[in-house]
């Protein structure tokens, strides 16, 4: 498990995902959820980096669990979710500053996510109002951007959540340089994938 | 928006006393079971005792189709019959593709529920909405082609027919129920037929399904398309091969079980692989109702065209029974067909005779690698002749006659199908937890261990397995119930068919609502099952998969480490340590009126 923590986290980090000290992993075994440690570096995991604690209760290592384990819990709780991917892409967070919802561009990014809603919140980390409104949203949707926080994505596998993650800071980046370019897109997505 | 889908009504046929009645089906009913294996299990835990015999009077047939049945969906051209299976014991299901589903559907109905029994044969004809009762005396004793001939000659090829063999009447444990060359195989179905005297069932029908929202299903029809024709397996491997393509991949990793599992890879496999059957043989294509796939393939033989056998069938009657001649296999899986045999637990009794030769236990004149016994052997079982007659009975049975249970490959009396999961280790412990016992389908563990599906795991590792497999189980228990084809959902994922179901239905589905309602069924069944006797112990795997190590090739060295993953799937699934559901798992499932 160690491995792959450390997989998905130094590839996060590498592909600029997160900064040197945000976002974090976890994966559900059963009742038990392991998650990154508070403040540690994704890009650099150890095997004290990673925290197991209950998904229903709380144990003493709860104290060095990551500061966005009570939203973990919650998607846990409602969804089918085996892995979470808590990320901060800086184009997606960009364009969340600007949207009500994220509509791919690109061929790949619309097979794969079709739409990518966004959620406002006054609270953004680790806090009960994402904790209550994130798990609706993710029942539905492979990932969530949070407004000006990150992006929360599920998976059956870290790899799955990794894969949501990537795409969809992909996705931003097309938008991104295809409204810096000028000029009218010569192909549009169909309006069907505002009601996805 | 309206509310499509469903006729929401159910056609009941009871044949002690020859009365038909038609019901309403409450529309909370349909959306929380939603159709197939879910109004199944929700029938035959309602209305079937457990403790039942499963070929008396008490036990229920039970032929359902789902929202998405004729609604032009691709790969959901099917229906699932439900019963407590006279081979294990459990409540069972099995799905079938074809056009049966849809012209019952077609007909007016959701749901057929056959109970009681005949005293003398019958067949049961519905036709746009009307259904009677006909004597059946002239068919008893005719073989699967001939009673669908007959009865299409009689009824009009627009008719289709599912019907039973000679095995199904003579109660071979493992008889199957047949329609247009498509098999609800698996549990003995047929012999619950039989044991009704009901010898086939006709449909015709050609009313419209409804469809709450056509722009919405168009739109998901077209993006579930490109996924369809864009993955390898449904526009390139399925088509070209059919699901023989498996046949070389499996044998490659070394979980394709030989000579009753004391082996895991063939070496004569390249003569009876998909790519030796498509170069030689393969002579057209054909598909279930408006399957875009084509998974079936037609082959040209020296007695003529027939349907070709699918990869369990070829492993089942040929490695499995140590032979790799092809010619002997398709003409064996043929005598299958026509005599109404499930394929699989054929095979696979017959290999389990073939070792209890080798090994000096029980001698019935077969031996691995015997073609000729295995044709004979095939034909005593449908008739009940000669130790055709013990083997009838199944693998379990068959081994504890003689004192070696052991050597019987199956769980919960079920025969295990074509992979050997001591090499994949969560189709293992999904073999061992499944509801119906050795069925590879109710979790496809093949297709993260093997398929990348939906990414590639490790196929020898245990960590982790307890969760991916019980979201498989649950997801293929939704999937079953709308009813879509396994082979489609390797292309297009849950999120696309419940988008699909709420635009069929007009009831608002999310992606969560579908892996919630297989939860359910998953666990309405289990509680059938533990009333029907069937604890933790039954929970297993036969002990040489446990305990033998395979011996060559890329899975050597390695058994199923069952123990640590059935402890994490019983916490996952919020069951206690006996593998019963806790109060409050039911609670949240709404299932407390279930009790076991």
């Amino acid at each position: 498990m160690l491995k792959e923590f450390q997989t998905f986290g130094r590839d996060l980090f590498l592909a600029g995902l997160n900064s040197s000290h945000s976002g974090n992993l976890s994966v559900r075994c059963g009742d038990r959820v392991f998650i990154t440690r508070r403040g540690a570096m994704l890009g650099h995991l150890m095997e004290r980096d990673i925290i197991e604690t209950g998904l229903h209760k709380n144990d003493g290592n709860i104290v060095l669990a990551s500061t966005e384990i009570r939203v973990h819990r919650a998607i846990y709780k409602e969804t089918a979710a085996l892995a979470i991917v808590h990320a901060h892409p800086v184009h997606a967070i960009a364009l969340s500053l600007l949207e009500e919802e994220i509509i791919p561009l690109d061929s790949e990014g619309a097979y794969l996510l079709h739409k990518i809603p966004v959620l406002s919140a006054e609270h953004t980390i680790g806090s009960q109002e994402l904790e209550e409104k994130l798990p609706g949203l993710l029942k539905e949707y492979k990932i969530v951007m949070v407004r000006g926080h990150g992006s929360f994505a599920t998976g059956q596998l870290l790899e799955e959540a990794y894969q949501w993650t990537s795409s969809l800071e992909n996705i931003c980046r097309i938008i991104h340089i295809t409204r810096t370019l000028k000029g009218a897109l010569k192909d549009k997505r169909p309006d069907e994938y505002k009601e996805w | 928006m309206g509310f499509g889908g469903w006729f929401g009504k159910m056609l009941r046929v009871n044949l002690s006393t020859g009365v038909i009645t038609e019901k309403k089906i409450e529309k909370k009913v349909l959306s929380d079971w939603i159709g197939g294996r879910g109004l199944g299990a929700w029938t035959i835990a309602g209305e079937v005792p457990a403790d039942c015999d499963p070929l008396g009077e008490e036990n229920k047939l039970v032929f359902a189709t789902g929202p998405l049945t004729g609604a032009g969906v691709p790969g959901a051209g099917r229906f699932c019959t439900s019963a407590k299976s006279p081979l294990t014991g459990t409540i069972l299901d099995t799905d079938a593709g074809g056009r049966w589903g849809v012209r019952l559907k077609k007909s007016g109905y959701d749901i057929l529920i056959i109970e009681g029994a005949s005293s003398e044969p019958v067949y049961l004809t519905i036709s746009e909405g009307k259904a009677s009762l006909h004597e059946a005396a002239k068919l008893w004793g005719a073989g699967v082609y001939e009673t669908n001939d007959r009865l299409k000659d009689i009824l009009g090829h627009d008719t289709s027919v599912a019907c039973i063999g000679p095995a199904g009447e003579n109660l071979v444990k493992f008889a199957s129920v047949i329609n247009d060359g498509h098999y609800t195989g698996r549990g003995g179905l047929g012999a619950v037929m039989g044991a009704k005297k009901l010898k086939a069932v006709t449909t015709q029908g050609s009313r419209k399904v409804e469809i709450a929202n056509k722009e919405k299903l168009d739109f998901m029809l077209y993006e579930a398309g490109k996924w369809l024709k864009a993955n390898p397996i449904t526009s390139q491997g399925l088509p070209e091969f059919g699901t023989p393509v498996l046949v070389s991949l499996f044998n490659e990793l070394g979980v394709f079980p030989t000579r009753n599992f004391q082996d895991s890879q063939y070496p004569g496999v390249a003569n009876i692989s998909g790519e030796t059957i498509a170069e030689h043989m393969t002579t057209g294509r054909k598909s279930c109702y408006g399957c875009p796939v084509q998974c079936a393939r037609l082959l040209k033989t020296k007695t003529g065209t027939i349907l070709g056998p699918e990869y369990e069938s070829i492993w089942a009657l040929g490695p499995e029974c140590g032979i790799g001649d092809l010619d002997t296999i398709i003409e064996a899986n043929h005598l299958c067909n026509q005599l109404g045999l499930d394929a699989v637990s054929t095979g696979v009794t017959i290999g389990c005779a073939m070792e209890l030769a080798e090994k000096g236990i029980f001698n019935t004149g077969l031996s691995f690698g015997d073609t000729t016994g295995l044709l004979q052997a095939i034909k005593q079982i449908a008739y009940r002749e000669g130790s055709g007659n013990l083997l009838a009975e199944g693998s379990r049975r068959l081994a504890e006659r003689c004192g070696s249970g052991q050597y019987a490959m199956q769980v919960k009396g079920l025969e295990l199908t074509a992979y050997d999961p001591r090499g994949l280790q969560g189709m293992g412990l999904g073999l061992a937890t499944s509801n119906q016992g050795g069925c590879r389908l109710p979790a496809y563990m093949a297709g993260p261990e093997t398929l990348g599906v939906p990414k590639m795991v490790d196929r020898f590792s245990t960590r982790g397995k307890a969760g991916l497999t019980i979201n498989q189980q649950n997801i293929s228990a939704a999937v079953d119930s709308l009813i879509a084809c396994g082979f489609v959902n390797l292309a297009v994922s849950e999120e696309y068919f419940t988008r699909i179901l709420s635009a069929v239905t007009g009831v608002d589905y999310q992606t969560q609502d579908l892996h919630r309602t297989g939860e359910r069924i998953w666990n309405l069944e289990r509680l059938y099952n533990l009333r029907a006797g069937f604890d933790r112990s039954c929970d297993t795997l036969p002990p040489r998969l446990l305990e033998e190590p395979i011996q060559e090739g890329p899975s050597s060295g390695k058994v199923v480490e069952l123990k640590p993953m059935l402890e994490e799937y019983y916490r996952f699934r919020g069951w206690n340590e006996s593998g019963v559901p806790a109060p409050e798992k039911l609670r949240e499932l709404r299932l407390e009126d279930f009790k076991c």
